[in-house]
């Protein structure tokens, strides 16, 4: 029964195939072609690949956003636009960006592609509720931009307390109803993940030979099922306040503004390692393909995911150091902050390690890898900074700290993204993209990135308040350079999306294993079957098995 | 398990899985991974009530004894007993005693549903003894302090929250019911009783917990 089920009755079929299916492609993509074969499908593949459409979208409006609050930035007094109007284009830019963009985006695209193909199993454990989440996300997501076309929201993306339920009169419902829903997509993402880790695994894959990929997508499934619901009781709150004065975060109803805060900051804390940890997972499989080497303490970089899973709950008081919590809370909570570095750091020198000596490919994949340590590195430095109370007083809410989750956010999620979709892209597609056109546009993204950011931290040490349209006339040069460099910024992001998509038509056809890569995705075709597997995937020996490890064990036995 | 029999109690494999075992517990996993979300949705409501309460005992207690003890109560009993009743559906899909199995479910959407009546009327005799702070038209007649506001707000919450999944759960199980009725379902879909099952006990044990803290506590 299951040795004629896992090559999913194919092979029996196919004498007997109609003369019309003859000749064709098994693989995912071109098994079926119709519409209603792709917005049906329970193929963890294909539900990948919509996935990737669709963020892919969010992410165009988040940058268009972003590009206006830029433009707006260019002039020191506010002339290019309304208050109003900056308001509502950093709160778009903040909204899309961060829960439809940089939360679902690798668990959702490479994540659901890859996790069955690593572990050797046909599928999610629960495809139906895999397609279902998609929907949810689209709902939610499309439900939140609704408002914008209605005319915007201006409570940035954080939906502070009371602004977002008394005093903002901008469609701040239906942003909010949208991003309760979209929670339920990331919870049930993150629960499919769980259950198939621990039960679909193929016979022969403990623990400990797991991909460190597969690991951060356990460690980040953890946190979608624990700390989603909080915020999704935090937004029901808000939903019942604005819309029926239920008050319980608005003073004058009796409720308390610090509430939201910290149920708040419970989730969105963990959140930045919802988007942080699968890009450490995509960074600990390109930095071994491409050193050929293996991954420097394995054991501890599985460890350090689950460490920072952990900690990352334990931390949210430090958003709210000036807010008039206790001393000792902000004591409390910067000590604890400052143990997240440990984690953190293991895995950058792991990662360093692994390089150390190793057969290094500057290939595309492997740009992206490095960039995104440089930059992890230095966002994880200054998040130092800002857990230290004293020096938190000065730069809290200004520029400073924007620089820094974009150095994190940014750097860690977007350019683990890019990186992974390229090392990723011949197995997705069946196709190989430009490697030139790929080297450059991953150093335009990196130098764009820098002239952008850099001087954000400049500015906030200096003094510039976040979020406010216009500022003093001194601070004008460092926000030109800043707005220049996101034109370098967005050039990059634009190479990607243009020979991607050629290379899916005109690209030269991948091969199984185009980086001569470890790991069981590589095992199968690209793109692979619908049922991932021809034949059941032989588990290596140990993780990351390659071949200059077996020289240096020689070197060390012999 | 084994595989299903023509007429027995057993699941069907669906493609993606290897063995009965496996999908047994991938299931089995998935609804205990939902539960702990669900149970953490409504823990940061409850964490609030309690903290509304240690910081401000006096306003909270006054507001909390005006909740309707008695209906919350009897409450309390119906969804313990409903939870029996789902039991016993449980046990009686592993024996293959179809019947009743659904009887059983039946009785326990009955008394799910008693729990809404009894709840609707609760709310009702909240709206006639003026406890909706947020009903600008309806004077709070309630000692008028922020927390006691907060803490009778937070009731509404918590409590409508809890309804709301009751309703569902009520929907979801006729559902179910209908189909478990038919011929063949317990050869091929035995463990999603055990599952619903448990679903079940979750919004049981979600009041089991809203109950003395809202209505119990220093009472």
């Amino acid at each position: 029964m299951s040795a004629s089920g896992s090559v999913g009755g194919t092979a029996r079929r196919e004498p007997h195939a109609p003369e019309s299916t003859i000749g064709r492609k098994s693989d995912y993509l071109h098994a079926e072609s119709t519409l209603r074969s792709w917005f049906l499908t329970t193929d963890h593949k294909r539900i990948a690949i919509l996935y990737l459409a669709s963020i892919t979208g969010f992410f165009v409006i988040g940058a268009l956003a972003a590009g206006v609050v830029r433009l707006a930035l260019i002039v020191p007094n506010g002339a290019i636009m309304t208050n109003d109007t900056y308001n509502k284009a950093f709160t778009i830019h903040g909204v899309v960006m961060v829960w439809f963009f940089l939360i679902p985006s690798i668990p959702a695209t490479f994540g659901n592609f890859l996790i069955p193909l690593m572990i050797g199993a046909r599928d999610l454990a629960f495809p139906k509720l895999n397609l279902t989440s998609w929907y949810v996300f689209m709902a939610g997501a499309l439900f939140t931009l609704v408002s914008v076309v209605l005319g915007g929201v201006d409570t940035g993306w954080t939906f502070y307390a009371p602004l977002s339920t008394a005093f903002s009169n901008t469609w701040v419902l239906p942003a909010l109803i949208g991003v309760t829903i979209v929670g339920f997509s990331s919870i049930l993402t993150g629960l499919n993940f769980v259950v198939t880790i621990h039960t679909m695994r193929a016979p022969g894959m403990t623990w400990f030979k797991l991909p460190i990929f597969v690991w951060a997508h356990y460690a980040t499934s953890l946190i979608f099922l624990l700390a989603t619901p909080v915020i999704t009781t935090a937004l029901i709150l808000l939903i019942a306040e604005r819309a029926f004065h239920i008050g319980v975060f608005d003073p004058a109803y009796g409720g308390d503004p610090v509430l939201f805060q910290h149920l708040f900051w419970f989730y969105s804390h963990p959140a930045v390692y919802i988007m942080v940890l699968p890009g450490m997972g995509v960074i600990s499989e390109i930095v071994p393909a491409f050193a050929q080497k293996k991954l420097f303490g394995y054991r501890f970089v599985a460890y350090a995911s689950i460490g920072l899973a952990s900690v990352t709950f334990f931390v949210w008081g430090h958003h709210m150091f000036v807010n008039g919590q206790s001393d000792l809370a902000s004591l409390v909570f910067s000590a604890l902050s400052f143990a997240v570095a440990v984690p953190s750091a293991v895995k950058v020198y792991n990662w360093t390690a692994t390089i150390h000596k190793g057969a290094l490919r500057l290939d595309t994949p492997m740009l992206y890898a490095m960039g995104y340590i440089g930059l992890f590195v230095l966002g994880g430095l200054t998040g130092l900074y800002l857990a230290t109370l004293a020096i938190n007083q000065h730069i809290h809410a200004t520029y400073f700290v924007v620089a820094h989750f974009h150095y994190i956010m940014v750097g860690g999620t977007v350019l683990a993204f890019l990186g992974g979709l390229h090392f990723w892209w011949p197995k997705f597609t069946g196709r190989m993209y430009s490697e030139p056109w790929g080297r450059v546009s991953a150093l335009l993204i990196f130098l764009g990135f820098n002239v952008t950011f850099f001087p954000q931290f400049i500015l906030g040490y200096l003094g510039m308040p976040r979020r406010y349209a216009t500022y003093p006339a001194e601070f004008q040069l460092l926000n030109v350079l800043s707005s220049a460099g996101a034109t370098i910024l967005a050039a990059g992001y634009l190479f990607p999306m243009l020979y991607l998509v050629y290379s899916l038509w005109f690209g030269r056809k991948a091969p199984a294993n185009p980086w001569n890569a470890k790991g069981l995705e590589w095992e199968t075709s690209s793109p692979p079957p619908t049922h991932n597997f021809l034949s059941p995937p032989e588990v290596p020996r140990i993780p990351y098995d390659y071949p200059i490890q077996a020289q240096e064990a020689r070197d060390q036995h012999g | 398990m084994s595989e299903p029999l023509a007429d027995g109690v057993g699941v069907a494999r669906a493609h993606h899985f290897e063995s009965v075992a496996q999908q047994r517990e991938a299931a089995t996993l998935g609804i205990w991974a939902w539960l702990i979300t669900e149970l953490l949705l409504f823990a940061a409501l409850f964490l609030v009530a309690l903290i509304t309460r240690i910081q401000h005992p006096e306003a909270t207690v006054a507001a909390a004894k005006h909740l309707k003890f008695w209906i919350g109560a009897t409450n309390t009993v119906v969804l313990i007993c409903s939870s029996l009743t789902m039991s016993m559906a449980i046990e009686f899909s592993r024996m293959g005693w179809q019947r009743a199995m659904v009887r059983a479910m039946l009785a326990t959407a009955a008394l799910g549903g008693l729990f809404l009546v009894l709840k609707g009327y609760e709310y009702y005799a909240d709206w006639a003894e003026h406890m909706m702070p947020f009903l600008s038209d309806r004077p709070f007649a309630l000692a008028e302090t922020p927390a006691a506001r907060l803490f009778v707000n937070l009731y509404y919450v918590a409590t409508l929250l809890h309804a709301l999944h009751l309703f569902t759960g009520i929907t979801l199980l006729l559902g179910m019911t209908w189909m478990a009725a038919r011929a063949g379902f317990l050869a091929r879909h035995q463990n999603w009783i055990e599952v619903y099952g448990l679903y079940w006990h979750f919004i049981d044990l979600v009041w089991i917990l809203a109950f003395p803290i809202l209505y119990v506590v220093n009472r």
